[in-house]
């Protein structure tokens, strides 16, 4: 009866699926897993020091441009058949948001060989799970099998880059679908559309000013003959990672692969890409949220460079030192001394293009957003003005090499974060050689990042407020 | 297309032709490669003198390794501390003998590990060229704690801000009254933690549970990753070999009993765009048996998780209701339960309900076809096999075989009874286990929506989230929302009072005579009210001529007349309560009274948000609403003893207007039953002088 609470799920409003994610059982309470969307983030340790958690894969490109990442990893028996495709919301038409996260559903609806509803029961009989998410930048498709079914996985991938189905049936069920996904996980949820709400005031101009999940307007308008369109456009081999980890034998799985996908035709098109920059911003965005919460929420944006950048990394040390572990400062100072917080958080977004540098705070009962907020810029100026002690600095850079032995942990993960690497940075070896780049990060840049990025024209903050305090209905307009 | 191709294919072979060798016929499934062998390592074990039971998974994939333990004993029944537990168990994190809060954090996240505390457990992390600080601050935390009031009060405060949070939260309001009707408040699973509750517990209270269950003849430490059993051994005797062990109870419960017939449960969420339905009833199902493996198997057909089961299938593919539906049985020692749950819009809440009981009818009528159970254990095998890749399993295995004396090889065998299940015993399970006529069907959502078209499921009753009945919202009156944080009673009373004039210019009123009238049934009533000072009173009701009822108070004491003669007197607390419920300004006296005022939420009081003060003395509570805009007191809500029983009488405040720099309400409304009474003021006057002697009560 007595249980925790989790206030902001950071990773459930990150990404969006097909399936909901099932919470996995835990026994005493376990690391939890990194939300996939910061998969970048953990660095790695250097082979030298390491080698037993050194990632060996082999790459290659098929002559109709599908890349290939193989990792060999036979200590169980299951295999991890997974796809990223280079298309996400960044990729949408103005008045189509949602569409690929839409489309990402119907990749559930068949093929021409794969009747309707049959997609999720195959892999389900056959002894796997499956599902997929949308992010701003990618999609993804996986599918965990027993290693023996590696050849029904790459069938079942191949048929969807191949000929799905996408018919008005699908597209009407899905339409639903993916409404009632939205109201749960946005409108039903405290705090659920911080996500979206973020990303609205932070972009003008950039694509990234929408949602994966789009809104409820644009998902009624979507109709079938775009969604053919879409599937022409993005959905070829040359705009996908095929990515497989787990007990296969590399030269056996190469010519399953071959025999499943090489037979795809090239596209005849070239997947949109935006090449928008959004202007810089001069003045601070403040906006109220009045949403079903008890406890007000301070939800601050800094504009940050894309991942990949130098300063990326040293934002993404800063994160470290603000919000991982107990004994953060945004932890040890907003929630246990002071206690004007439940809950601190920061995240840096990993995305392909300039993103945002996020801190979150949930009121502790009776602190105003205001107070709680204040609590907040305070640490952020002390990283400005003061140099970390090297023990501070030693501890964040011992967090990070734990947090990179972890995201190995399991192959489903290592297939993603190899197509990650590859897909964002052009290289799937940074699996093995990040940490260097985070062993560039200064001491002095930590400093230097914070004052360059972390300032107040430079961001959006929003308040979630509860209704109650709302002034008056006739202000808030639609 | 596909068919025609199928059927030509399929033609050319009769005929002794093939069809091109290199080219893949696309319309058959791949053939599986032979089945790869599925080993469950056996960790290495011993048992320390102190009675802990210690299990050495080596696994040097990662280097790290990995400390996980658990205390063996059955659930604690919290009472009046309910949350005391939870709380204990993160207190204990938060200093030892040796080492404060700041300290542990610090030396934790120095080396990149995690620690964490629970109820049943212990867990620490680290990567192995950390290990032995990693088990020297364990340890410490788990043999030497020491308990704080400041830590006590920080997670107090934490977990109250947590439980004001859950009122938002549809989810977490479907759980918490879900669990309190399957196990019942008196039951360890069911008993609802509340801010009183959190308020009552003390620091003796956490030591109790600290020294009474974490004891390591009830624990089971699990060590997983990059370390021999070797190295293992030494390392654990240095740092548990002193832990003392000690008595642990063993509590015995009553087993839950299923409602008598189905029942909707409405908690009414204005506010939702989705109703949160949860059909639910406990079920005797013990874990790791014959049993609770063909449940699972019967679960995952109905209702497992991650796209392919009945539920999923009929209430999203077929009908788009939900982004998701799904179903669990649940086995304990204790008591199981069985669970249908999906979030699905408005408007079709009634229909979703429909065909959850449609799906889990059928399970129960017709056996599963051969091929959907051999579809489902394959699933089943699948997940087993995915599990065995977290070298932790292993650890849980060999735990679990000793905490519930299970055959050596049960888990060796295990999928081969998974497999061993047929259609019968897959419909004997569901006809057991899920009973679709005894069962609670919670909704939380919003209830002017969708109650009506529920009707036809059952009953529909009325439950607030702590699993109290409440009354079914009226139009108009609807239930309690958030409650807004950082605003007092006191702020929302403070607020009337200056509204309707501020305390300086109330000061100034002495004695206030009122007349009122009002019809009922057709028959014109008088009423006439004076009041004196804070707490005299004199109300007079008069139809036909005749006083029908009248209540006096001299500032102690209240009589109540009725017109047949009858009188019954309060004194202490009931008078007050009536005082309070009379006097002109009840704010000015709640702290004199000693009455204790809680602001809960928000309710909607003829469309406006007002805010909802309970203002309680000894066992009576009346509600204060106060218009979130204005500031002035709108309703005021009692229960009084009606005709038949207890009923709660909302009095209407209105049309309020200015007499001497104060506004008074000149129109009252009050419900009777099905009927409505409207006062209507025909003469408001103030400091005429009222003699005392009006007041006096025999």
């Amino acid at each position: 009866m007595k249980r925790t609470v989790l206030y902001v799920a950071l990773s459930q409003c990150l990404l969006w699926s097909a399936v909901a994610q099932t919470p996995r059982k835990t026994a005493p309470t376990r690391p939890a897993a990194k939300p996939a969307a910061a998969v970048s983030k953990a660095p790695v340790s250097t082979p030298a020091e390491q080698p037993a958690a050194r990632i060996k894969f082999t790459e290659y490109d098929l002559p109709n441009g599908l890349h290939v990442i193989l990792h060999q990893d036979n200590t169980t028996p299951l295999v991890a058949v997974t796809m990223m495709y280079h298309v996400g919301s960044k990729n949408e038409q103005p008045g189509r948001s949602g569409f690929a996260h839409f489309f990402e559903h119907l990749m559930f609806e068949g093929s021409d060989n794969i009747k309707r509803g049959e997609y999720m029961k195959i892999v389900k009989g056959a002894g796997g799970q499956l599902n997929a998410n949308t992010s701003n930048d990618r999609t993804f498709y996986y599918e965990l099998l027993p290693s023996n079914k590696l050849e029904l996985g790459l069938y079942m991938e191949s048929e969807r880059l191949l000929h799905a189905r996408v018919d008005e049936k699908g597209v009407e069920t899905q339409r639903e679908v993916v409404k009632e996904e939205r109201r749960q996980r946005y409108e039903n949820q405290p705090y659920g559309s911080f996500f979206p709400q973020v990303l609205s005031h932070a972009f003008k101009v950039h694509p990234y000013k929408w949602a994966p999940i789009g809104s409820m307007e644009d998902l009624n308008a979507a109709k079938i003959d775009e969604f053919r369109d879409f599937y022409k456009e993005f959905y070829i081999p040359g705009n996908a990672i095929l990515s497989i980890a787990g007990d296969i034998n590399p030269e056996d799985a190469k010519k399953l692969i071959d025999k499943y996908f090489g037979e795809i035709p090239k596209g005849t098109k070239t997947p949109y890409r935006p090449n928008v920059k959004e202007p810089v911003q001069k003045a601070e965005v403040r906006d109220i949220v009045y949403d079903n919460v008890s406890l007000p929420g301070v939800f601050q944006a800094y504009h940050m460079p894309a991942q990949g950048d130098p300063d990326y990394y040293a934002l993404d040390v800063l994160q470290t030192l603000l919000a991982a572990g107990e004994s953060s400062r945004m932890n040890k100072e907003l929630v246990d001394k002071q206690q004007k917080a439940v809950q601190t958080g920061v995240f840096p977004l990993s995305t392909e293009d300039p993103g945002l540098f996020i801190a979150i705070g949930i009121a502790n009962m009776g602190v105003k957003a205001e107070d709680l907020e204040a609590g907040m810029n305070a640490e952020i100026e002390k990283v400005k003005k003061n140099l970390v002690s090297d023990a501070e600095f030693q501890k964040v850079k011992n967090q990070i090499e734990t947090n990179f032995v972890n995201q190995n942990a399991g192959v489903a993960g290592i297939a993603e974060s190899l197509a990650n690497y590859k897909m964002y940075l052009g290289d799937a070896n940074l699996i093995n050689t990040e940490l260097a780049r985070y062993n560039k990060v200064t001491k002095e840049d930590l400093r230097r990042v914070a004052n360059k990025y972390l300032t107040k024209e430079n961001r959006v903050v929003l308040y979630y407020l509860p209704k109650a305090m709302e002034p008056k209905k006739e202000d808030k307009g639609k | 297309m596909m068919k025609a191709k199928y059927i030509l294919a399929a033609g050319l072979m009769a005929l002794g032709l093939s069809t091109q060798a290199q080219t893949l016929d696309r319309t058959k499934l791949p053939v599986d490669a032979p089945a790869p062998a599925i080993k469950i390592g056996k960790p290495v074990s011993f048992t320390l003198a102190n009675g802990l039971k210690v299990f050495v998974v080596q696994n040097n994939k990662l280097p790290r390794v990995a400390f996980s333990l658990l205390f063996d004993y059955l659930p604690i029944r919290e009472g009046e501390k309910a949350g005391y537990v939870s709380i204990a168990s993160q207190l204990i994190k938060t200093g030892t003998k040796t080492r404060t809060k700041d300290q542990i954090d610090e030396a934790v996240d120095f080396i990149g590990g995690s620690l964490n505390t629970t109820p049943t457990g212990v867990y620490a992390m680290s990567l192995k060229k950390h290990t032995p600080k990693m088990l020297e601050v364990m340890s410490d935390v788990v043999l030497n704690p020491k308990f704080t009031q400041e830590e006590l009060d920080k997670l107090k405060k934490q977990t109250k801000s947590g439980l004001a949070s859950q009122k938002d939260n549809p989810a977490a309001i479907a759980t918490r009254v879900s669990s309190i009707l399957v196990y019942g408040k008196d039951h360890p699973y069911g008993e609802p933690d509340s801010e009183e509750t959190v308020d009552r517990i003390t620091l003796d209270d956490c030591r109790k549970f600290y020294e009474t269950y974490y004891r390591p003849n009830i624990g089971y430490l699990a060590v997983v990753g990059d370390i021999t059993p070797e190295e293992a051994r030494p390392m654990v005797e240095k740092y548990f070999g002193k832990w003392q062990p000690g008595e642990v109870p063993k509590p015995t419960y009553e087993m839950p009993k299923p409602p008598a017939k189905t029942t909707i449960v409405m908690v009414d969420k204005p506010s939702s765009v989705q109703s949160m339905v949860y059909i639910t009833h406990p079920v005797q199902l013990k874990p790791y048996t014959t049993e609770s493996i063909q449940a699972s198997l019967t679960n995952d057909i109905l209702g497992g998780s991650g796209g392919n089961a009945r539920l999923f299938n009929n209430l999203r593919e077929k009908h788009g209701y939900t982004y998701g539906a799904y179903s669990t049985l649940t086995s304990d020692r204790l008591v199981g339960r069985f669970r249908a749950n999906a979030s699905v819009r408005n408007a079709v809440t009634d229909s979703a309900v429909g065909e959850f009981i449609n799906e889990l009818k059928s399970i129960r009528s017709s056996k599963p076809s051969a091929e959907e159970l051999k579809s489902t254990k394959n699933t089943f095998a699948g997940n087993f096999i995915f599990t065995l890749e977290d070298p932790e399993t292993i650890a849980d295995f060999a735990i679990n075989t000793a905490r519930y004396h299970l055959p050596e090889d049960f888990f060796s065998n295990y999928l081969k009874n998974v497999d061993a299940v047929t259609v019968d015993q897959v419909e004997a399970s569901a006809n057991k286990l899920i009973d679709p006529e005894h069962a609670y069907i919670v909704v939380v959502g919003k209830a002017s929506e969708v109650a009506d078209k529920l009707k036809r499921f059952g009953d529909i009753v009325y439950y607030d989230l702590n699993g109290n009945k409440v009354e079914a919202p009226a139009p108009g009156k609807l239930t309690t929302s958030a409650v807004p944080a950082g605003l007092s009673a006191d702020q929302v009373i403070n607020k009337y009072l200056t509204a309707i004039g501020g305390k300086d210019a109330i000061a100034k009123i002495t004695d206030v005579t009122q007349k009122m009238t009002t019809e009922v049934q057709g028959t014109k009533v008088d009423i006439e009210s004076k009041q004196k000072g804070m707490t005299k009173f004199k109300l007079s009701v008069m139809a036909m001529g005749q006083v029908v009822q009248k209540v006096t108070s001299d500032g102690v004491k209240v009589k109540e007349e009725g017109g047949g003669g009858q009188s019954r007197a309060s004194v202490d607390d009931e008078a007050k309560i009536e005082i309070l419920k009379n006097a002109i300004f009840p704010e000015l006296l709640f702290a004199t009274m000693g009455a204790k005022t809680a602001l809960v939420g928000t309710e909607k009081i003829n469309g406006k948000d007002a805010y909802k003060v309970d203002v309680t003395l000894g066992k009576k509570t009346i509600s204060e609403f106060y218009d979130v805009e204005t500031g002035l007191k709108v309703q005021y809500t009692a229960i009084e003893q009606g005709p038949q029983g207890e009923m709660a009488v909302n009095t209407g405040l209105s049309n309020y207007k200015e007499v001497n720099g104060v506004k008074f309400p000149n129109t009252l409304t009050q419900n009777l039953g099905p009927m409505t009474m409207k006062m209507e003021t025909q003469s408001l006057v103030v400091n005429t002088g009222l003699d005392d002697k009006e007041f006096t009560v025999q």
